[in-house]
C-alpha cells in the first residue's frame, strides 16, 4: 500500500513542452507531486527527465504548459526564483564552492550577518544544527573539496534545508555513491519525506525505486509513459514500461560476410573505469556497446584508440597493438570518432577540406609538400560518397548541420581498418542518421571491424551484430543479435541482473 | 533581393575571401593618405626605408605570428633577440671568434629558449603568457648579467644585412630581402606543408587535433624552437641596421610584434589567421610611422596612433565575424 496515497499535491504540471532546435525534448508532460512522496523518474538517456528538472529549477524556461505549486500558477524565471518558490535541486555535479568551509558553502548568498560583517557563530550553530537534524556530524572549518563525495553532498542537501525547500530535486543522487552511503542516503530522504518534503528522485538503478520511492514516473522520448504507485509494479513491467517503442525502420543493417579477428582485446583495465574488458570485434562485423552513462563505454573506446592510458594487452589483425597516442592508433588505421563533435572532432575554423583530410595528410604529401590536386580530389570524391551538403569544400564546417560535420568527420577516417564510434548518430536528423548507418553497413562489408557505443537501443539493435552490455566498468553480457532485446540489454545494463 | 544586388555580394565576398584584404585594403588606404599629404612619401628611397625600419619587429612578428596561429603568445621575443644579438656580437669583438661561428652560436641561444618555452608550455602545461612572462625576464636578466656595455666596432659580416644594393636609383637593404624572403618561406610552410596545417588545427583545439592524431606536444615544441631561432635572426637584422651589440635593444619589441600579428589579422585565440597578413600588419606600423613623420607629427602621436590603429582593427575583425 502507499501510505502517501492520500497525502495533497504540491506541485503539479501539466502540458509541459520544451524544443531545442531540431528535437523535441518534452512533449505534454503531465505529472503531479504530492506532499512528503519520493517520486522516482525513469528513463533512458534524452527521454526528456533532465529537461523535466531543468524546467523546474528554473534552469530552462518552458515552451508550453503550466505549473502549479502550492495551487497557485508558477512561472519560475530563474534558478535563484525557483528557490524562492521553495524548489531545490542538488545536480549530479555539485554546486559547491570547493574553496570554501562547510557553513559557508550551506549559507552561500545568505550568510547570516550581524551588521555589516558575517556572523560566523550564528552559521556554525545554525550549520550544526541542520546537519543534526539530518542524523549525520561533519567537520565544519574546513575546505569543501577535503570532503568526500558523500559529505559534499550532505552539504548540498543541508544547502537546500536552510531554506524553506517543499520540493528537493535529485539528480541521480546515487551515482556517486558506495553502498554504506547509499544506506545513509535513504534514511536521510525518509527523514526528510516525514517533514513533508517531497523529493524528486532520478535514477539509473531500478532497484533503488522499489528501496526509496513511493511512486514512480517512466519517460519516453519526450514524452511521459505512465505514473504508478511502485507497490503496483513489478521491475519487468518497468523495464517494458522504459523501453516498449516501435522500431522504426530506418535501419538498412544487412548481414555482412563476418570474417577474422582484427581487434582482440584481453583484460584491459584502467583504475575504477574500466575493470577487465576482454572483446574482439572481427572484419566485417558491427558490434553495438551498451550501457548507462558512466558504464565505462566512451573510456574503453578511448583507451583502446590510446587516447587514455590503460593496462592490458590488444592485438590488431593478430599483431600486437598498444597505442600509447591517438597518433599511434590512426597510424594503424585504428580510428575513434567522439560523442562531442565540436570539442573533440572538427575544427571549427576551418574548411571541409581541412577537416577531412587531416589526419591522413600524408597520403597526400610528397616529402611534407601537399599535393593540392590530389587532395581536393580526394575531399571531392569524399563529399559525393557521403553526399555531404557543403557550398564547397573550402567552406568552414561551423555553420553546417549535424549530420553534415559528423559526415566530415567520418570521412576523415574511411581509410580506416578498425573504426570506433561513440554516439555516432547524437543530435542528428533521423535523415541524416540513416545515410550514417548506410555507410556503417557498406564499410562493414568492405571488412572493417565497427564497435559502436550507443545509448539509443532501437540504433543498438537495429545496427550490431552482436551486443556488448557495459555497467560499471565491466562488460556484464554479451548479446547474440538474436539474444539482445531492449528487455535484455536493460537487465543488464542497469544491473537489475545483479539483484535477482 | 534582385539579381544585381545578388552579383554585387557575390563580387564582395570573393573579395573578402582574399587572405588579410582587411588589412591590404587599410595599408593602401593609408598609403593613399599620406602620398597626398607629402610628396617625398611615394618616392622609392622613403619605402625603401619604410621595410628597411620594419624588417627587425617583422621577423619577429613572424615567429610571434606561429605561437599565436597555435592560440599561444611570446613575450620574450625581443629579449631572446637582443640576447642573440650580444651573444653574436661580444663573441666576435671581445672573444675572437670567427664571425660566422658567433652567429650560429647566437642563433644556438635563442633555439634553447625556445626549447624551453616550449617544454614548459607543453611538459608542465603553463600558459605560454605565463612562461614567456618568465623568460622575459630571465633573458634580460642575463642580458645584463652578461654586460651593460654597448658592444662596437662589430666585423663586416655582422652589418652585412644593414647594406644595401641599388635597383635604379633606390637604395633597398639587404635585410629587407632577408626578410621578405623569410615571410614568403613562412608562408609556403603554413599553406602547404603538413606541418602548417597540424599548426592550425593545433590553435583551432588541441584535443581535436590529438584525436585527429597530431603530436600536438611535438608539434608545440617545434614550433617555439623554430620561433625563437626567427628572433635570433631579427638579432642579426638588428645588429647589422644599428652597427652596435645593445644590450638596452628589445625591450617593447614583444608589444610591437603582437601589434603587427594583429593588424594583420590573426586571431589571438590561433587557429586562424595569415602570414602575409603579419607583414602588412608590420607594414601598416611602418607607414604610419614614417608618413606622420614626413608630416611633422611628434613621435609620441605616433605612438598614440599604433595604439588605436590596433583597437580599430581588432574591433573590425570581431564584428566581421559576428
Amino acid at each position: 500500500m502507499n501510505k502517501t496515497a492520500n497525502n495533497p499535491i504540491i506541485l503539479e504540471m501539466k502540458g509541459i513542452g520544451k524544443s531545442f532546435p531540431g528535437v523535441i525534448a518534452l512533449d505534454g508532460v503531465n505529472l503531479s507531486i504530492r506532499e512528503g512522496e519520493v517520486h522516482a523518474l525513469l528513463g533512458e538517456n534524452g527521454a526528456g527527465k533532465s529537461t523535466l528538472i531543468k524546467i523546474l529549477a528554473g534552469a530552462y524556461p518552458k515552451d508550453q504548459g503550466e505549473i502549479i505549486f502550492q495551487g497557485q500558477s508558477v512561472d519560475i524565471k530563474s534558478p535563484y526564483h525557483a528557490q524562492q518558490l521553495g524548489i531545490s535541486t542538488i545536480y549530479q555535479e555539485f554546486n559547491l564552492a570547493r574553496h570554501l568551509t562547510v557553513p559557508e558553502n550551506i549559507f552561500l548568498g545568505h550568510l547570516p550577518q550581524k551588521g555589516l560583517l558575517v556572523d560566523w557563530d550564528t552559521a556554525k550553530a545554525r550549520s550544526q544544527e541542520i546537519l543534526t537534524r539530518l542524523g549525520v556530524s561533519l567537520q565544519l572549518d574546513v575546505p569543501c573539496d577535503t570532503l568526500s563525495v558523500a559529505e559534499q553532498q550532505l552539504v548540498e542537501i543541508a544547502k537546500a534545508l536552510t531554506r524553506e525547500t517543499r520540493v528537493l530535486i535529485m539528480d541521480e543522487p546515487s551515482a556517486v555513491l558506495g553502498d554504506k552511503d547509499m544506506e545513509k542516503l535513504f534514511q536521510i530522504v525518509r527523514s526528510l519525506t516525514a517533514r513533508g518534503i517531497s523529493i524528486i528522485y532520478i535514477s539509473h538503478r531500478l532497484s533503488e525505486v522499489f528501496e526509496i520511492a513511493d511512486r514512480v514516473t517512466v519517460f519516453k522520448d519526450g514524452r511521459l509513459v505512465g505514473s504508478k504507485d511502485v507497490s503496483d509494479v513489478t521491475m519487468d513491467s518497468l523495464v517494458k514500461m522504459m523501453v516498449g517503442r516501435d522500431l522504426q525502420d530506418i535501419y538498412p543493417k544487412k548481414h555482412a560476410k563476418i570474417g577474422k579477428v582484427l581487434l582482440d582485446i584481453k583484460g584491459l583495465n584502467r583504475p575504477k573505469v574500466l575493470h577487465n574488458i576482454s572483446l574482439q570485434v572481427r572484419a566485417g562485423e558491427i558490434v553495438g556497446l551498451a550501457g548507462m552513462r558512466g558504464a565505462g563505454r566512451t573510456e574503453l573506446l578511448r583507451a583502446i584508440f590510446g587516447a587514455d592510458s590503460y593496462e592490458g594487452t590488444m592485438t590488431l589483425d593478430g599483431k600486437p597493438f598498444n597505442p600509447t597516442s591517438p597518433k599511434d592508433a590512426i597510424d594503424q588505421k585504428v580510428a575513434l570518432v567522439t560523442e562531442d563533435r565540436k570539442a573533440e572532432g572538427l575544427l571549427l575554423q576551418q574548411s571541409v577540406k581541412f577537416n577531412t583530410t587531416i589526419s591522413g595528410l600524408k597520403e597526400f604529401c610528397t616529402r611534407w609538400i601537399i599535393n593540392r590536386q590530389k587532395e581536393v580530389d580526394h575531399v571531392q570524391q569524399m563529399v559525393k560518397k557521403l553526399r555531404i551538403k557543403t557550398p564547397g569544400i573550402n567552406n568552414l564546417v561551423v555553420g553546417m548541420s549535424g549530420g553534415n560535420q559528423q559526415k566530415v568527420i567520418i570521412a576523415r577516417f574511411l581509410g580506416a581498418r578498425v573504426l570506433l564510434l561513440d554516439e555516432p548518430t547524437r543530435g542528428i536528423d533521423v535523415g541524416s542518421k540513416n545515410e550514417i548507418y548506410q555507410v556503417m553497413v557498406d564499410l562493414a562489408e568492405q571488412g572493417l571491424a565497427v564497435l559502436m557505443v550507443s545509448s539509443e537501443l532501437p540504433e543498438v539493435l537495429g545496427m550490431s551484430d552482436r551486443v556488448l552490455v557495459m555497467h560499471e566498468g565491466h562488460i556484464a553480457k554479451e548479446l547474440s543479435r538474436a539474444e539482445a532485446s531492449e528487455e535484455s540489454i536493460m537487465k543488464y545494463a542497469t544491473g537489475s541482473h545483479l539483484e535477482s | 533581393m534582385t539579381n544585381q544586388n545578388k552579383q554585387m555580394k557575390d563580387v564582395m565576398s570573393q573579395i573578402m575571401a582574399i587572405p588579410a584584404i582587411g588589412p591590404l585594403m587599410a595599408l593602401l588606404l593609408a598609403s593613399i593618405f599620406f602620398a597626398t599629404q607629402t610628396d617625398r612619401f611615394l618616392s622609392g628611397s622613403n619605402l625603401s626605408l619604410v621595410v628597411q625600419q620594419v624588417m627587425v619587429v617583422g621577423t619577429l612578428a613572424i615567429g610571434q605570428t606561429l605561437i599565436i596561429l597555435t592560440s599561444g603568445i611570446d613575450l620574450s621575443c625581443g629579449m631572446v633577440m637582443a640576447l642573440s644579438s650580444i651573444m653574436m656580437t661580444s663573441l666576435a669583438v671581445d672573444y675572437g671568434v670567427n664571425p660566422f661561428l658567433a652567429i650560429i652560436i647566437g642563433l644556438v641561444i635563442s633555439a634553447l629558449f625556445g626549447l624551453l618555452n616550449g617544454a614548459l608550455v607543453t611538459m608542465i602545461r603553463l600558459p605560454p603568457f605565463i612562461v614567456t612572462l618568465g623568460t622575459y625576464s630571465i633573458a634580460f636578466a642575463v642580458i645584463r648579467i652578461y654586460t651593460t656595455q654597448t658592444i662596437t666596432n662589430l666585423p663586416d659580416v655582422m652589418t652585412f644585412f644593414g647594406k644595401t644594393f641599388t635597383i635604379g636609383s633606390t637604395a633597398i637593404t639587404y635585410g629587407s630581402v632577408l626578410m621578405v624572403i623569410l615571410f614568403l618561406i613562412a608562408w609556403f610552410v603554413l599553406s602547404s606543408t603538413a606541418g602548417g596545417r597540424y599548426l592550425y588545427a593545433v590553435g583551432d583545439n588541441p584535443e581535436a587535433a590529438r584525436l585527429a592524431g597530431i603530436s600536438t606536444t611535438r608539434l608545440l615544441i617545434s614550433v617555439y624552437v623554430i620561433s625563437a631561432v626567427l628572433y635570433g635572426i631579427a638579432g642579426l637584422l638588428l645588429t647589422a641596421r644599428t652597427g652596435v651589440g645593445d644590450p638596452q635593444a628589445g625591450q617593447n619589441s614583444n608589444l610591437e610584434s603582437i601589434t603587427a600579428v594583429v593588424l594583420g589579422g590573426t586571431s589571438l585565440f590561433g587557429g586562424r589567421g595569415n602570414i602575409m597578413g603579419t607583414l602588412v600588419g608590420a607594414l601598416i606600423v611602418g607607414v604610419f610611422r614614417n608618413g606622420l613623420q614626413l608630416m611633422g607629427v611628434e613621435s609620441i602621436y605616433q605612438v598614440l596612433i599604433t595604439g588605436i590603429l590596433v583597437i580599430v582593427a581588432v574591433s573590425i575583425d570581431q564584428l566581421s565575424h559576428r
